[in-house]
């Protein structure tokens, strides 16, 4: 679902970036708010969460590959508003630092991954939540919520990709941009995300959120203050995560709408000319990946780095956090 | 019964210019970060090796990341640096951030024609490796307390000379910083309106300075000398290494062994 370098044409992204704006405006605003000091770096080690999620890639129907987002877990534990800041965050590292889906794309990303799908995943779990109110109802809520939140942010992105050709063409009607159209990409990328991707969404936030519950209940929001050691078992839980992380590789093909330029130019008989002429990042790790060692070391380590620099990124930003003592009162 | 002096009821009309005083707070700002940096007592942490240990360490981490001709060593490294920066505290952990980032964007823009000219990874190397090795500085700089750096450098062998020199200028850059802060001070408290001698200020506050500097300078050998100190540093008796070092020394020693054999794996 990351969507690459140049597959959307540069006014598109711009469009998504300037949509975006206010968007990540408001959610620093609430974060700041509404989340005490002391949670501020917990949000962090949710994005880890998310940010592992997301290295799990896992095959599909049709050869290509999908993972979870776990965007609703963190709207339920910390808010939607929070999920989108972590969730953005942490696509905004594997952009910059591993390649992973394009700088100029991340606006386009974090509007489906980080805005939409926290928000559809998060308001499907309330209703439901709301309606059951119990336990059991609240994890059945959480897995519908997620389900939902996941497929409306692939649906988004197969509408992404599908208009390109449909907008962005030359004389000849060759595609410049992504050269598959609506009719294409929503059968191609939908059908394996209501089957596996989105489950693997209910299997990832149904497990987490009942061990945070259970392990750590000061894990969330509206809870109480958190120690160091009431999070020893959500730091071993990323630890695992971290170490379980090379599973993904497992997983060989690429995932649709994410394959290289030439491996496109393969598969529809010509190099996109936006495509073949557009700008490339150079990122610090591309594909989780360095040189020819094996692939698991590069994806190990780029787990670690990409881990740690979320929380070292939202415990500097706790300082910006409203105090917890009010000193007016 | 005498009359109240004309001038004393005339009510107060002086309405002073807007002082321009900019520069004043600028050099008191910027002062009051460097006292707060050399002020900023580092504390171990529980996990922390010994200080000596911790400086041999340090030196052949960054020793290891500038001779690595492999990427995913220097990898290895920020990997390392990151996951330790995450177990600082939230102060010690901002000024670490914000030394490392500012060596690797000063690295970047020294990189910038390497970039433009199609090399953009050799520069993505460089500003790691700077990362990397500043933030190792900036770790054990925040994490030991000064007492037992100047401690460790003795029982590393530097020469007295040099420690002796380090320890002083830390001292006089807090004692002189304190001097031109308090300086700075009564000329904005006394500088009312427009001071047309500003430019003359700066030289009489760097005068100042300088005149203390001497004095304390003079003063401090003078102190050390009537208690004995005959220039030469006693480490005291040197504690054997504890189990906790050598976890971290064996740690140390796998980090070499992954240096070793990625040095000869071609990227």
């Amino acid at each position: 679902m990351h969507i690459p370098e140049n597959y959307l044409s540069p006014s598109t992204c711009a469009a998504f970036t300037v949509a975006m704006l206010p968007v990540w405006h408001t959610a620093v605003k609430h974060v700041r708010e509404e989340v005490p000091r002391e949670k501020v770096p917990l949000i962090g080690v949710a994005a880890a969460f998310s940010f592992l999620a997301m290295m799990f890639n896992i095959p599909l129907p049709g050869g290509t590959t999908g993972h979870a987002v776990c965007g609703t877990l963190i709207a339920i534990l910390f808010g939607p508003w929070s999920a989108t800041l972590a969730v953005s965050i942490a696509l905004a590292i594997q952009a910059v630092f591993f390649g992973d889906g394009g700088i100029l794309s991340l606006g386009a990303n974090c509007f489906n991954m980080a805005f939409v799908l926290p928000f559809v995943g998060y308001y499907v779990y309330d209703v439901i939540y709301h309606r059951m109110n119990s336990n059991q109802g609240r994890l059945v809520a959480a897995g519908i919520g997620s389900y939902v939140g996941l497929n409306a942010a692939a649906l988004l992105c197969t509408i992404e990709f599908g208009i390109q050709p449909l907008l962005f063409h030359d004389a000849s009607g060759a595609a410049l941009y992504c050269p598959y159209p609506l009719s294409v990409s929503i059968p191609a990328m939908m059908l394996g995300h209501l089957t596996i991707a989105g489950l693997a969404e209910v299997v990832f936030t149904v497990s987490i959120l009942p061990f945070v519950q259970n392990a750590a209940p000061s894990f969330g929001i509206e809870t109480s203050s958190p120690s160091k050691a009431s999070m020893a078992p959500v730091f071993g839980l990323i630890a695992v995560l971290i170490a379980a992380c090379p599973l993904g590789l497992i997983a060989t093909g690429d995932a649709w709408g994410e394959w290289g330029v030439e491996d496109l130019a393969d598969m529809v008989g010509y190099t996109p000319a936006g495509l073949g002429d557009g700008w490339e990042w150079s990122a610090l790790m591309p594909d989780y990946a360095v040189g020819s060692l094996p692939e698991w070391i590069g994806y190990v380590i780029s787990a670690v780095i990409g881990v740690s620099l979320l929380v070292v990124i939202f415990r500097l930003a706790s300082s910006m956090a409203k105090p917890t003592v009010d000193f007016d009162a | 019964m005498r009359d109240i002096p004309d001038w004393l009821t005339s009510p107060e009309q002086y309405q002073p210019v807007a002082s321009r005083d900019g520069f004043v707070t600028r050099n008191l700002l910027s002062v009051s970060s460097v006292l707060a940096f050399f002020r900023f007592g580092g504390k171990a942490s529980p996990l922390s090796p010994s200080a000596p240990t911790k400086l041999l360490i340090m030196l052949v981490c960054i020793l290891l990341t500038s001779l690595s001709r492999n990427f995913l060593f220097v990898l290895m490294m920020l990997a390392v640096v990151l996951v330790r920066a995450c177990l600082l505290p939230r102060e010690a952990l901002a000024r670490m951030m914000a030394g490392a980032a500012a060596a690797a964007g000063v690295t970047l823009l020294i990189m910038l024609p390497a970039t433009l000219l199609g090399q953009p990874q050799s520069a993505l190397t460089m500003a790691t490796k700077a990362f990397v090795a500043t933030g190792l500085v900036l770790t054990v700089a925040l994490t030991t307390p000064e007492a037992d750096l100047t401690r460790a450098l003795r029982l590393l062998r530097v020469p007295a000379i040099a420690i002796l020199t380090i320890d002083l200028t830390l001292r006089s850059i807090v004692r002189l910083g304190e001097a031109a802060s308090e300086v700075l001070t009564s000329l904005r408290l006394r500088s009312v309106g427009r001071n047309p001698n500003r430019s003359t200020t700066m030289g009489g506050i760097g005068g100042m300075v300088l005149l203390k500097a001497g004095r304390a300078a003079q003063e401090t050998h003078d102190a050390m000398r009537c208690r004995g100190f005959d220039g030469t540093y006693r480490a005291g008796s040197s504690t054997p290494p504890s189990m906790r070092d050598f976890v971290w020394l064996s740690a140390t020693a796998l980090l070499a062994l992954a240096f070793l054999y990625l040095q000869g794996v071609s990227q």
